[in-house]
């Protein structure tokens, strides 16, 4: 792969008198793949690590003969190669190939114990097939209609019978007739996933798979166990007997749950959607989802979904009409708007869950019609553009990073807010690149990295200590003289990181905040941070990976002064990530939804990006930054359109109306709290129903595809924007999302040359061919090979290049030059660590209340799923082990919690790792934790108990209540009324 | 802000394993290195086995918090022992071999007359007296001088009314002493409470 530097030695093998040259360490079922030749398998999965359990892939294996006296290759008459057989079938997937090894597939004895193994496997299966879900996908029933014996000698009486399909976990239903033991769902979990919830109990014929977790099958990644799983053992809840898997149309589509772009399958039978399964893609997901990603598909169904336009009728109640009304009103309103206050009276908010052509329609609208620079989106974490500028290499892909490359995971939850990223760290890590963490709470991703606990208020701290110490290894004198000692793996590589003067600036800046002066800060030792800066410094590459946690505790600047300093962007493996919580949280900073930057990231008075607008927009909005989301929310505009986010929800106290809102304009799926508060409601087209473009963490622009029809009238937003620009006589008429696409590519200038058709499958020769191992295989053999799972035929998407790795893509030496020489040092010159908060040395009993995110939130769109609902936890507060002691805290118990911006009761929990001293509250989960911190990220609060033991001892947990299917709060809806 | 370092864990749910064996637990867990505590786990099971007089779910949840691991794990290394007990048993637990050889030398001839002297209704059950408990076993590697049995960890080979006669008494009297108050399967200072009755070591 592109990003792992040198190519491994090449073995030489033949099987079946194919020839083939794989890797070093390849195995023979492997091998033979690559020479398309199949080994049929069950227990074997190439990316989990081979046990050699179900003996399906016996097959015969010989190496060239060597004499023993002279150690000399044994060879016939005609010179070749005598090759010695092994005398007994070798299991293909625990042999390693070796030099001049052949293989033999296709042989009697080979057929003969294939015939076997599956007349074993087969003694206790009860042959359901016509009513197994896998059925149609199944590789038990693939494998043994092709090497199968046809017959048993075996009866039915003496067939194993058990229960039919037990719940293993919440998600998961296992049926322990049709399992072969292959250990694939428990090897997934422990070798992947990292979560050792799944194991064998018993041996021999009463072996089963058993989860003793508590909850059982803990884990947010359990569905993949379903596609590993070769039979039809496991199943998911929310596909049980739902369809025959042939009656199924996938629609290929980018998962809208969070910001890593999982390439997904939207299943539909009669145009509804029954199950969403992974799609193969090498640089994104590979050939994983997480549980929210899969079972969170209920928005696609129309419960609670609004249907149609509403305005207010007479007696002030939200009633349907229909668009033409609907746009009609909207625009006078915000006509009249600007004719009374101007066009800095109207502003737009929206989410980061929109696609490309969405916000760049919202933005254009806005901005080149309405005339405002007042757009923003929320929740934002990407602010500046540093992504921009010191953003990761476009080829860099993560669960292919290993040793020689140093990720550091700063104010992220990767397993609560990206859990395939998670996937992809852990995998990481495992093939040898260094971990850091660096977060004021803990999480599953430390057990395994260097973690770095920083104490909330003073993250600042923390990060110029392990920067400082990095900058300090970097330029450790060797010889009495100061040299670099970064070696990188690939010197050839332009850009090669050369630490700049800009470094030597930026390490002198941070002289006095060394990893000494953590001691007593910080609950970590100044060592673990000096050897975490080592890692940092003896790495050939450095990738930053950073949430909204490090962006609220402004660390971006000094994580992008490293890699500008160092020179350690723009490559593989190097650079800035910015992970936001929403699918598309780098496509909307990219099409320019923040007050100061227009898309592409070029400031509001940028002549350059004004030139190049001006060809593209009716007209410009003034070079003046206009204001952001949490000041129009305030009041700040008298006209405000919210398109795709819920302010109100996430902060219940929010009052629009009383702020100074005259007009509002809510675009959304659901009457969500703040649509109840507008003027003009607009259904919106969920993630299923729309055509367009997600960008990626990692910048990668991909196609979603429309895979069901709208519910009721909902519109796409782009064509609610076009009709809208057409009242105010603007003649751009885009028809199709192409079209908004096609300008997208001439407003920014890292989208030039992107076009529906170059995202498409086109695109699949790309130059890092990164299908190529399993490019020639037929879907019928990889289900067998790999898993149920869909091959990816809709195009990789594109990661953009920032300006930086443009230049040396382009050849341009010179530019090139110019850039590594820079430094970056004027992302930096203003820069000054913040000094430590004191809220961590709070007074008296007071502790420090961290906000955190959650996977299952109570949010809409896992609400809306019937079977991910029931696993969202009651609101609770995570203490540590010592303050519980100390307070009297009990798991189970009930506490109210009191900051300075509001109070809210939950139940509370003992942690591990929490740091003394704080507490974590996850956000999103009904209670007002981020508003009882003063809106920041961490804040002192009071802790007080009302219950000290559990209310019902031994009750299960029940779910937040489910929000009511049907829009009931102040609307009157009645499609008759049209 | 507390010294991190004086935070306790938190604490298990259940200890009596670590109650009753605090000094074997370190022992076991410091036979490997540092990191691996997870490769005591047979040896604390045997403790969990002597604490809890069999392996109940508390046991196990105890051992997986002791050595870090998830209670799956452990449960899948108890099912795979038969030596691990999850039901409750009498205090003297016979395994007796029926396997082919075993049966060729007649012990399944032997095994009603075995139940007898125990006081046991049947394979798999246990004496009214709650003492014994007989079941039969797969293969116990002494096909040479069956019928043959295994009671708690010691061995008895060459069986014969007589000698079932005289090690049902040994082994009641042992009981009566109140020197077999502790479970079957011990470890350390409970290993081998048949220990003391005449095992024919010595091909007779």
């Amino acid at each position: 792969m592109a990003t792992n530097g040198s190519a491994p030695k090449l073995v030489n093998v033949m099987i079946d008198g194919r020839p083939a040259a794989v890797g070093a360490g390849t195995n023979v079922v492997d091998a033979a793949h690559a020479a398309g030749v199949e080994i049929p398998i069950f227990c074997h999965h190439p990316k989990l690590v081979p046990v050699g359990m179900c003996r399906m892939c016996l097959v015969e294996v010989g190496t060239p003969g060597v004499d023993p006296a002279t150690k000399a290759p044994i060879l016939d008459d005609e010179g070749a190669p005598v090759i010695k057989y092994f005398p007994k079938l070798m299991a293909g997937c625990t042999t390693v190939v070796s030099e001049g090894m052949h293989v033999r597939t296709g042989t009697p004895a080979v057929a003969e114990a294939r015939e076997a193994v599956l007349e074993f496997l087969l003694t206790s299966h009860p042959l359901d097939c016509p009513v197994c879900d896998k059925g149609g996908e199944c590789p038990l029933q693939n494998l043994t209609m092709r090497y199968g014996p046809g017959r048993s000698r075996f009866v039915w009486g003496e067939k194993f019978h058990y229960p039919k399909p037990v719940p293993v976990g919440p998600l998961i239903a296992l049926d322990r007739e049709r399992c072969v033991l292959c250990a694939r769902c428990i090897r997934f979990e422990d070798e992947i996933a990292d979560d050792q919830v799944l194991g064998f109990e018993n041996r021999g014929r009463g072996m089963e798979i058993v989860s003793f977790s508590d909850p059982p099958l803990d884990s947010v990644f359990s569905g993949n166990t379903t596609d590993v799983c070769p039979v039809g053992a496991l199943t998911t809840a929310d596909f049980r007997f739902e369809s025959r898997v042939w009656e199924l149309e996938s629609r290929p589509a980018v998962c809208p749950h969070c910001a890593v772009g999982c390439n997904i399958g939207y299943d539909t039978r009669h145009g509804r959607v029954l199950r969403v399964m992974p799609r193969e893609h090498d640089a994104v997901n590979e050939i994983w989802l997480c549980d929210k990603g899969r079972f969170g598909h209920g928005f696609t169904t129309a419960e609670g979904r609004l249907t149609h336009p509403l305005v207010r009728d007479i007696s002030g109640a939200l009633v349907a009409t229909t668009w033409d009304d609907a746009l009609t009103r909207v625009a006078e309103a915000l006509k009249r708007t600007v004719a009374e206050g101007g066009p800095a009276a109207v502003g737009g908010v929206a989410g980061a869950t929109l696609t490309n052509e969405d916000a760049y329609a919202f933005g254009r609208f806005l901005r080149a019609v309405v005339g405002t620079n007042n757009v923003d989106h929320r929740p934002k974490v990407i602010a500046d553009d540093s992504v921009h500028r010191f953003g990761a290499g476009a080829d860099t892909i993560v669960h292919a990073l290993g040793a020689g490359h140093a990720i550091v995971v700063v104010g992220l939850d990767a397993e609560a807010e990206a859990p395939v990223l998670f996937l992809s760290l852990n995998k990481a890590r495992r093939q040898g690149a260094a971990l850091i963490t660096l977060s004021t709470a803990p999480q599953k991703l430390d057990r395994h990295a260097s973690h770095l606990r920083a104490v909330p208020g003073s993250e600042a701290t923390l990060l110029a200590a392990l920067v400082r110490a990095a900058l300090e290894a970097e330029y450790e004198p060797v010889d009495g003289a100061s040299v670099p000692s970064g070696a990188l793996p690939n010197a050839a590589v332009p850009n090669a990181a050369v630490p700049s003067a800009a470094a030597r600036v930026l390490a002198d800046r941070l002289a006095d905040h060394g990893p000494a002066a953590v001691h007593g800060v910080h609950p970590v030792d100044p060592d673990a941070v000096a050897q975490a800066g080592k890692a940092l410094a003896s790495a050939g590459g450095v990738l930053w990976i950073y949430g909204r946690s490090a962006v609220d505790a402004g660390l971006v600047p000094l994580m992008a002064a490293y890699a500008a300093a160092t020179g350690q962007h723009g490559r593989a493996g190097t650079g800035l990530v910015a992970v936001g919580r929403h699918a598309n949280a780098q496509g909307v900073a990219d099409m320019g939804l923040t007050p100061d930057r227009l898309p592409g990231h070029a400031r509001v008075d940028d002549a350059a990006a004004r030139e190049r607008l001006a060809d593209v927009w009716p007209s410009l909005p003034s070079s003046e930054p206009g204001l952001d989301a949490g000041a129009m929310l305030a009041g700040g505009v008298q006209a405000l359109y919210v398109l795709g986010t819920d302010p109100v929800g996430d902060d219940p106290a929010l009052d629009l109306r009383a702020n100074g809102v005259r007009t509002l304009i809510v675009q959304d799926l659901y009457l969500t709290p703040t649509a109840a508060q507008a003027d003009i409601v607009l259904p919106a087209q969920s993630a299923a129903e729309r055509d367009g473009t997600f960008t990626s963490l990692l910048r990668r622009v991909q196609r979603t595809y429309a895979a069901v029809d709208p519910v009721g009238h909902a519109r796409a937003d782009w064509k609610v924007l076009r009709d809208l620009a057409a009242r105010y006589g603007d003649a751009e008429s885009f028809a199709a999302p192409s079209d908004v696409f096609d300008e997208i590519a001439r407003a920014v200038p890292a989208y030039a040359g992107l076009s529906y058709a170059a995202l498409g499958p086109a695109i699949r020769t790309a130059p890092t061919d990164i299908f190529l191992p399993f490019a020639p295989l037929t879907e019928a053999r990889s289900v067998s090979y790999i898993g149920t799972r869909y091959e990816n035929r809709h195009g990789i998407g594109a990661a953009w290049l920032t300006p930086a790795e443009a230049t040396y893509a382009a050849g341009d030496t010179a530019a090139h030059e110019a850039v590594a020489a820079d430094g970056g040092e004027d992302a930096f010159a203003g820069y000054a660590v913040a000094a430590d908060d004191a809220l961590h040395a709070a007074a008296g009993d007071d502790l420090v209340l961290i906000p955190t995110a959650i996977l299952f939130d109570a949010g809409r769109l896992v609400a809306s799923s019937t079977v991910l609902h029931p696993l969202v936890p009651r609101p609770f507060v995570a203490f540590s082990p010592f303050d519980a002691l100390q307070r009297g805290l009990v798991e189970g118990g009930r506490v109210r919690v009191t900051g300075a911006g509001g109070t809210f009761e939950a139940e509370v929990v003992v942690q591990d790792g929490v740091t003394p001293g704080t507490a974590l509250a996850p956000e999103s989960l009904g209670i007002a934790v981020r508003a009882a911190v003063g809106g920041e990220r961490a804040g002192r609060v009071r802790v007080e108990v009302v219950a000290a033991g559990p209310i019902e001892r031994g009750a299960s947990p029940t779910p937040a209540p489910r929000p009511s299917s049907s829009p009931s709060t102040t609307a009157t809806v009645t499609p008759g009324q049209i | 802000m507390p010294d991190p370092a004086a935070v306790p864990p938190a604490l298990p749910p259940a200890d009596r394993l670590q109650r009753a064996f605090a000094a074997e637990i370190a022992a076991a867990v410091a036979k490997y290195p540092a990191g691996r505590q997870a490769s005591a786990v047979l040896d604390l099971l045997y403790l969990a086995q002597a604490a809890y007089g069999r392996i109940t779910t508390e046991a196990i949840e105890e051992v997986a918090a002791v050595l870090e691991m998830d209670p799956t794990q452990v449960r899948g290394v108890v099912g795979f022992y038969s030596l691990f007990k999850e039901e409750p048993h009498g205090r003297f637990v016979i395994h007796y071999c029926t396997d082919l050889p075993c049966a060729l030398r007649g012990a399944d001839a032997f095994l009603p007359r075995v139940c007898r002297a125990f006081g046991v209704p049947g394979p798999g059950e246990t004496s009214p007296d709650g003492l014994f408990s007989v079941e039969e076993a797969m293969c116990l590697a002494a096909c040479d001088r069956a019928p043959m049995m295994q009671v708690n960890l010691s061995y008895f080979h060459d069986l014969t009314d007589e000698r079932l006669d005289g090690i049902v008494a040994a082994l009641k009297a042992k009981a009566a002493a109140g020197e077999a108050v502790g479970p079957p399967f011990g470890f350390g200072s409970v290993r081998g409470v048949a220990e003391g009755v005449p095992s024919v070591e010595a091909p007779s």
